[in-house]
């Protein structure tokens, strides 16, 4: 049978008006805040801890025991803070859930809330988001008018208020404590572990931080049951995963299925297969910090662990499907320069490894790689992430260390024969010409902006290569397929 | 909207709210426009406009919601029609003059519409 | 860049603002957000007003505005052209619609054109990435772009 999506975190998204709070209480909005109010708040811990919900940003840590950590210690003041600050590049769900559902999050907030004995919500959301930012504005102010969030919620004596917090475009604060950093007007910069932000968070009070995806699980999972919940998935991951699905791959889109399918289902059976029915190179998943994976890798489960022994991990769901025309090099430099780039530069390993790391691999994408380069990569991989101080640098290089694993041919083909099989490198591109083709019309000696074109009209052209910028402009201009790149 | 006093009236507000939907679904076209940054990004912007235009024209009863993402991307823009008492249809890459096809195909023709998607529901 | 804004105007609108947030230090980052929204980007002659505003010292003012990467000392230009740079985009050839933009408009990745119409910038993922490869400029998302498309989509914006 073919794979099929299931979905409860993405359950009313393209089905209800996220603009009207009434299409959400129609579709059992707000009855798990109503039925968790009227039960203990252990209660609520207990049956989130029974569902086997883990974080779905990318860390998987238990959310039931998170809550429980945050529940504990005795404080006049507590914070929920919803990380809404989605920055992995091509992942998009928690945009989704924000723009098409934003009162499952508020529900879940509150439930949270009631359950650690916080009265204040806060969701940390990036600026680059202002339809979500728009939608969730009016949720709230919707759910406050219906007596849904605020002061003495269905007369319960619970109180909760929800405010917005601007992010401005740091990844690094994806990372728990430099979220709070944040949130408190700071640099984004973390802070080691511990105390954690459950014993000491936001303004130096118990905080609990989840995901946007996590919380929408919560009203989901308190509605229909623990048990209903933890029958889904494998056994150490319950319930289902959203993906963004992107890259070469014939059905785009945003889909959840249960944890457990493997990737070629998701990618063959819910994707439809590979775009222009290419050859499937590799599928990379958890952003800049997980890893690229292969061929062998396609009957591998979705679960948390299966996906970390693999070499690659979670995260938060960005998933880009890569065929024969990407060089994975180029892709591990890719991933190199966004986290060099957002390293937040407090700790050396991490600010200096992984430029060190990325010098390297441009090295080899311009053909200046040595052999003994490769050694170099995993001995820095193996320090950074072994020192770093947060989890962007203690993951880092994954995608250097996985393309190595798995595409140790590319490296080779880079470094010994100069070449990019892909084609992607423009370093180690030589353009020449197609004699048996060439009318010599002249059209890519005048695009030529090195002058490095000879040859008279009608005559066969030629290329010097010493001059040659490697531009492309040549190849572009001729009509006669009459310039090759090798 | 009232406040919502307590669990029970949250519980009538609900299966009140579920029944006029449902009414509506037996009685009216009910059409979904997704709303969200790639379906606007892709031009559904026009489409409800169209819509909102196009309908009140017709002898027929309608809603016109505007919905989030159907995670559909790969066929946005996309507008789900639900005729009364039949099941809905999941209409892709949707522009005005497909809008118009639809109205006046499947709407008032009841007749099929080329490009149509299969949607997962939960 | 040289800053032509009046300095009074930048004190009023500033107090305007800090007072909006009771001149709270931990609201520096939404303090930020709505004065590059008012003045278009951050010179330092806005970051000292915030500073005395809120009493702290406006290294630790710097030290945010250069932190993260939505704020901006630099004006952009009355037509900001943002390239994503997300993934998706990556592998869809994001690449090389840049560097079509950088020759159309013969400026480089981070620059403003001399006339002030356009800016040119590269973003993170703007989470449209069933569109990739995605141009945003202003707040119109441009999807599916070919770098063939960069002349079209410039002519679009008059002067």
């Amino acid at each position: 049978m073919k794979a099929q999506q299931l979905k409860i975190a993405l359950r009313n998204c393209g089905f209800i008006d996220p603009e009207e709070i009434q299409d959400y209480i129609a579709n059992e909005g707000y009855l798990a805040l109503a039925s968790s109010l009227s039960g203990s708040r252990q209660a609520v811990i207990e049956t989130i801890k029974k569902s086997g919900l883990r974080g779905r940003g990318g860390g998987g840590f238990a959310t039931g025991l998170k809550w429980e950590f945050a529940a504990k210690p005795e404080a006049d003041r507590k914070f929920v803070v919803c990380n809404a600050d989605e920055g992995d590049p091509g992942a998009f769900m928690d945009r989704a859930v924000l723009e098409g559902d934003p009162h499952s999050v508020l529900e879940a907030m509150a439930i949270c809330g009631y359950a650690i004995g916080a009265d204040e919500g806060y969701i940390y959301i990036r600026a680059e988001y202002p339809l979500a930012i728009k939608r969730l504005r009016i949720a709230i102010a919707q759910a406050e008018e219906a007596g849904l969030l605020g002061e003495n919620i269905l007369n319960s004596g619970f109180s909760f208020k929800i405010k917005l917090k601007y992010g401005a475009g740091a990844f690094v604060c994806g990372e728990e404590t430099a979220l709070i950093k944040s949130m408190e007007g700071h640099r984004g910069e973390p802070v080691s572990k511990p105390p954690f932000p459950a014993t000491k968070g936001y303004r130096g009070k118990p905080t609990n931080v989840n995901n946007v995806e996590t919380f929408a699980n919560v009203p989901a999972i308190i509605n229909r049951g623990a048990d209903w919940f933890a029958a889904i998935g494998t056994e150490k991951s319950k319930g289902t995963k959203v993906f963004a699905l992107a890259g070469k791959v014939k059905k785009v889109g945003l889909v959840e299925v249960p944890m457990g399918t493997t990737l070629r289902q998701l990618i063959y059976e819910i994707g439809g297969g590979i775009l222009g029915d290419k050859q499937f190179q590799a599928v990379q998943t958890g952003g800049p910090s997980g890893g690229c994976l292969t061929v062998k890798h396609l009957d591998t489960p979705i679960d948390y662990e299966s996906l970390i022994a693999a070499g690659s991990m979670m995260g938060s769901g960005g998933m880009i499907v890569m065929d024969e025309d990407d060089c994975m090099v180029a892709v591990a430099q890719f991933y190199l320069d966004f986290t060099m780039e957002e390293s937040c530069g407090k700790c050396v390993p991490c600010r200096e490894g992984n430029k060190a790391l990325y010098n390297i691999l441009h090295k080899i994408t311009h053909g200046e790689g040595t052999m003994a380069d490769i050694d170099r990569l995993k001995e820095l991989a193996v320090v950074i992430k072994s020192t770093s101080l947060c989890g962007l640098g203690q993951t880092a290089p994954n995608p250097v260390l996985s393309t190595i694993n798995n595409f140790y041919d590319d490296y080779v083909q880079h470094i010994v024969d100069k070449k990019c099989r892909a084609k992607r490198c423009r370093a180690l591109l030589e353009y020449r010409v197609v004699e048996e083709n060439c009318i010599g019309c002249g059209a890519c000696k005048r695009a030529c902006p090195a002058d490095a074109i000879t040859g008279e009209l009608k005559q066969k052209h030629f290329i010097d290569q010493e001059k040659c910028i490697k531009c492309g402009a040549c190849h572009q201009k001729c009509k006669f397929n009459a310039i090759a790149i090798d | 909207m009232d406040k919502v006093k307590n669990t029970e009236e949250l519980k009538v507000l609900q299966s009140t709210l579920r029944k006029a939907a449902e009414e509506a679904a037996s009685s009216k076209v009910v059409i979904k426009i997704a709303m969200a940054t790639c379906s606007i990004a892709s031009g559904s912007k026009p489409v409800l406009d169209f819509f909102k235009e196009e309908m009140p024209r017709q002898p027929l009863e309608f809603i016109i919601k505007s919905t989030g993402c159907t995670g559909l991307c790969h066929s946005e823009p996309t507008v789900e029609v639900t005729l009364p008492g039949k099941a809905p249809v999941m209409f892709g890459h949707v522009d005005v003059k497909k809008a118009a096809a639809i109205v006046n195909d499947y709407i008032k023709g009841g007749k099929p519409v080329e490009g149509t998607v299969e949607v997962c529901r939960s | 860049m040289t800053c032509s804004i009046n300095q009074q105007i930048i004190n009023e609108k500033i107090v305007e603002i800090c007072s909006e947030f009771k001149n709270d230090p931990d609201e520096l980052i939404a303090i930020l957000h709505k004065a590059q929204g008012h003045f278009g980007f951050l010179p330092s002659e806005v970051q000292q007003a915030v500073a005395e505003q809120l009493h702290i010292p406006v290294s630790k003012v710097f030290g945010v505005v250069t932190f993260y990467s939505y704020f901006t000392m630099e004006p952009k230009g009355k037509y900001p052209i943002s390239i994503c740079m997300g993934t998706a985009c990556y592998v869809k050839g994001a690449e090389k619609v840049l560097h079509e933009f950088e020759s159309k408009l013969k400026i480089k990745n981070g620059q403003t054109t001399s006339d002030g119409r356009f800016s040119l910038n590269t973003l993170r993922c703007i989470g449209a990435c069933g569109l990739a490869p995605v141009v945003m400029i202003g707040e119109k998302v441009y999807g599916g772009v070919k770098p063939e498309d960069a002349g079209k989509i410039i002519s679009e914006y008059p002067a």
